[in-house]
């Protein structure tokens, strides 16, 4: 009856094989598992081997029957359990694991032997670093965790487990060092965690949109990365993490406007070049967004603000130029935009076709047919190049948008309309809030210990309030 | 999250409605004016003319077109220098945009004819001027002719007089100093004469140049009171603390040789004595020389002839200035700014002889001290044999 329901259930599953034995004394054994998801070399020596050519198995105690094997779940398996509803045991075999079903039993033993193709641990191409950890997560959850285990062995490092998708069963996990997380936030997670309906979770992308406060905000409350040393860093800052199945990426909460704008490399040099370089990106972080606007406001609307001799060259390369400013540099954004979008999709093969079409094309004809001018190409690049400074791609997204929106209003109105735009965005920022932590954090509101991390990178010594020579003299 | 997007574009609406977009200009409907020139013109109007760059004469590189110019001069008469303005407007295809001007050039025939401190009065009222451009006096020829000049090495002869002056240490002439001047009652303003003289710059050209020929003194109402030569010129920016550097040459005591001195970090200091009720004045100059050229049997190696040297540049340059002083003393425009140094220091005094302060600087005791420190001898020690 066991066996016409399960039929039934993986009616036109292909890869799904039921096996039944009849064994020595005449009992029924039927064996259902996922062709493809489990190691059946280990199934096949430790138990078809003993029941079919030696019987029960014998250990202490005499063992009578079957039943009595499985009710002790004396299998010669590690993670070994017993499901009683039908419903459990095809989840449990859908996940991988082999079910055992005796004939005359209530319940089944259900033997987890998944072993499936996975890909290695390689290093994260998107957020590779010059110095240190070259690991990167990989689409298996347990490897996932395993991998941040590895980096914190303290047993306060917690990691719930929550299942997700009506249909894809994600398993997700929340990873967080008990007594560090604030336990708000924590709570907060749980519950809406505990509140999303999704039919599928393909990527942590789908949980984040339900995790966050402001869904129309432009900018990402939780973090995502690819490096398990920064989900161990994140939590030590008394972060939480969320790991989930079949991506590499994991969601970090809550994060602050600077946290895009860092870059683990910035704890691993020295930290006075830590200093430049953040002060390198910090400007750029200006510059990707504001440089175009800045230069229509200034060229267009207050010519008297250049100095001379280069309003006069700018003026000169303008000469015969056919469209007004604004138009000529939201072609240009547009145009770099669109060669970057393609660039993303671009087989790797047809690569330098593509640069060799953008630089010629828009590059060099551009400016000889006298469409486009010299200084507005300076500025976009500029602009793209600035761009590329912030470290983590989804940060580049909001000030992609914010550019074109300054862009206009820069156009619309001079300067003033610059500053209403700043403003405006300055308003947005000390509003949006993520998982109780205000977005502007260390700096509105102002918070003089976690500073010490944000423009300057301070030696960790001292960031942490220690002394050098042993916190307690002897 | 929708009630601050509905905010916002009702924010936007309002701000529109209550600017004009017309503010949007683009460079190409632009002429920047790069200087200016101020000509008497008859029936007590001027004459304003504008350099205007050409910008698509600028762009060609290599200088193929050779005959034509990068600028073109526009000048219109005018009551005075909005309306002439407005009627240079009304002749081009572009707005005037004279922010970016560089050198304001008036010719001494205005300067002696009418009252030049009215035409300061639009260049500090009107905001769109950027106050930076250098005032320049065109001795000899009219302002408008200085403009239309063509300058060997500079597109636009405007910016040439503006680095000419800048490279030779004459950096505090703008317009914005000069109505700094004029409206402090304890100082009188300096400005920078040029004048066109021809020169042989190739064996084919000979090519007129305005070159700096001297420092005109102004008085209360920018009359211009005397003019100094170059060295004495230089001397009074010295005393006026406007220097920067300069360079002096001084024969040796018994005419054997000369010696040549580039001076830096020129400075001065004011110090005043009161006597009664008249005060007495020592002006004292201070610098760091370099020798740079002897021509007299000195070995400079010698400690003793280096104090020797020193102390008697000190000699030769207090004498040189107390000269100059003297001179501009008996003109009476007191440009060297002891007024206001008297003005802090005595500022019960000073109220009873502020009026007519140009007749009363005439007898104030000035004496002049230099404090000229050696700094260096050059690399060789005696002249070569």
């Amino acid at each position: 009856m066991n066996e016409a329901y399960l039929r039934q259930q993986f009616h036109n599953s292909s890869d799904v094989i039921l096996r039944s034995f009849i064994l020595r004394d005449e009992t029924l054994l039927l064996l259902v598992y996922l062709d493809g998801m489990t190691r059946l070399q280990s199934v096949e020596d430790n138990i078809l081997k003993p029941l079919i050519f030696s019987g029960l198995p014998q250990g202490i105690d005499r063992i009578q029957s079957l039943a009595e094997m499985f009710r002790r779940e004396w299998l010669p398996l590690t993670n070994v359990k017993t499901d009683e509803s039908l419903e459990d045991l095809v989840n449990h075999i859908l996940q991988g694991s082999l079910g055992i079903l005796v004939d005359g039993e209530a319940s089944a033993l259900i033997a987890q032997v998944q072993g499936f193709e996975t890909r290695g641990i390689i290093e994260p191409q998107k957020e590779s670093t010059l110095r240190g950890s070259k690991e990167g997560f990989v689409e298996n959850i347990r490897t996932n965790t395993s991998l941040v285990r590895r980096r914190i062995i303290h047993p306060d490092l917690k990691m719930e487990s929550y299942t997700i998708g009506k249909y894809t069963q994600t398993e997700v996990v929340l990873v967080y060092m008990q007594g560090l997380a604030d336990e708000k936030v924590l709570s907060e997670v749980r519950e809406k965690l505990g509140k999303i309906e999704l039919n599928g979770v393909i990527d942590s992308a789908y949980i984040e949109e339900w995790l966050e406060n402001s869904s129309f905000s432009i900018f990402s409350q939780i973090q995502n990365t690819e490096r398990p040393d920064i989900v161990a860093a994140c939590l030590l800052e008394r972060k939480v993490a969320l790991l989930t199945n079949g991506t590499p990426f994991a969601l970090i909460l809550p994060v602050t406007f600077w946290s895009g704008l860092q870059s683990a490399d910035d704890y691993f040099e020295r930290f006075v070049f830590v200093i430049l370089n953040r002060l390198i990106r910090y400007v750029m972080t200006f510059i990707s967004f504001a440089l175009p606007a800045i230069y229509v406001a200034l060229s267009t609307f207050h010519p008297e603000m250049i100095p001379s001799y280069l309003m006069i060259s700018i003026a000169t390369a303008r000469e015969n130029s056919p469209f007004p400013t604004v138009i000529e540099v939201f072609l240009m954004m547009f145009i770099f935009d669109g060669l970057q979008e393609a660039g993303v999709h671009l087989p790797n093969q047809l690569g330098p076709v593509m640069s060799i079409i953008g630089a010629l094309v828009i590059g060099q004809a551009a400016v000889e047919a006298g469409i486009v001018s010299t200084p507005i190409i300076i500025v976009i690049s500029l602009t793209g190049i600035a761009s590329y400074t912030i470290p983590r791609y989804s940060a580049t997204l909001p000030f992609r948008l914010i550019r074109y929106l300054f862009l206009f209003i820069a156009g619309w109105l001079g300067f003033v309309g610059f500053a209403f735009g700043i403003i405006f965005m300055l308003i947005h920022l000390v509003t949006i809030e993520s998982f109780g932590t205000p977005y502007l954090s260390p700096i509105a509101p102002f918070d003089g210990k976690r500073i010490k991390d944000m423009i300057i990178r301070y030696p960790f010594w001292i960031r942490d309030g220690r002394n050098k020579k042993g916190s307690r003299p002897r | 999250m929708i009630r601050g997007i509905l905010l916002s574009c009702v924010f936007l609406i309002l701000i529109l409605s209550s600017t004009s977009c017309a503010d949007f200009v683009e460079p190409n409907q632009l002429a920047f004016v790069i200087g200016g020139a101020i000509d008497h013109a008859e029936d007590g109007s001027i004459e304003v003319s504008y350099q205007i760059v050409i910008p698509s004469q600028l762009s060609s590189k290599g200088g193929s077109s050779g005959d034509s110019d990068s600028f073109v001069v526009m000048s219109a008469k005018g009551k005075d220098v909005f309306e002439a303005s407005e009627k240079i407007q009304i002749k081009m295809s572009r707005r005037l945009l004279t922010s970016h001007r560089v050198t304001m050039a008036i010719s001494e025939e205005y300067f002696n004819k009418n009252d030049v401190s009215k035409l300061f009065d639009k260049l500090s009222r009107d905001p769109a001027n950027n106050l930076r451009d250098i005032v320049l006096l065109i001795k000899g020829g009219s302002a408008k002719e200085f403009l239309m000049l063509k300058h060997p090495m500079e597109r636009l002869s405007s910016i040439a007089a503006g680095k000419e002056l800048q490279i030779n240490g004459l950096r505090k002439f703008t317009s914005r100093q000069l109505i700094v001047d004029y409206l402090s009652e304890g100082i009188r303003s300096l400005v920078p004469v040029l004048q066109v003289k021809n020169f042989k710059t190739s064996r084919k050209n000979t090519n007129p140049i305005a070159v700096l020929s001297g420092i005109a003194v102004l008085n209360k109402k920018l009359k211009v009171k005397g003019l100094l030569n170059e060295d004495e010129g230089s001397g009074a920016i010295w005393m006026s603390g406007k220097g920067t550097f300069k360079g002096v040459t001084i024969p040796w005591k018994n005419g054997k040789g000369i010696l040549s001195f580039r001076l830096t970090h020129l400075q001065r200091r004011i110090n005043s004595y009161s006597r009664n009720d008249s005060k007495r004045i020592v002006l004292t100059v201070k610098a760091q020389a370099y020798l740079l050229d002897n021509t007299t049997p000195l070995d400079t190696t010698d400690v003793d002839n280096k104090i020797e040297i020193q102390k008697y540049v000190n000699e030769q340059i207090q004498k040189e200035l107390q000269l100059t002083m003297d001179k501009v003393q008996q003109w009476g425009p007191d440009v060297f700014g002891i007024g206001e140094h008297l003005h802090r220091k005595y500022p019960y005094w000073w109220k009873s002889q502020k009026d007519d302060w140009d007749e009363k600087f005439k007898n104030i005791e000035v004496t002049v001290k230099a404090d000229i420190l050696l700094r260096s001898t050059g690399a060789t020690g005696a002249p070569l044999k």
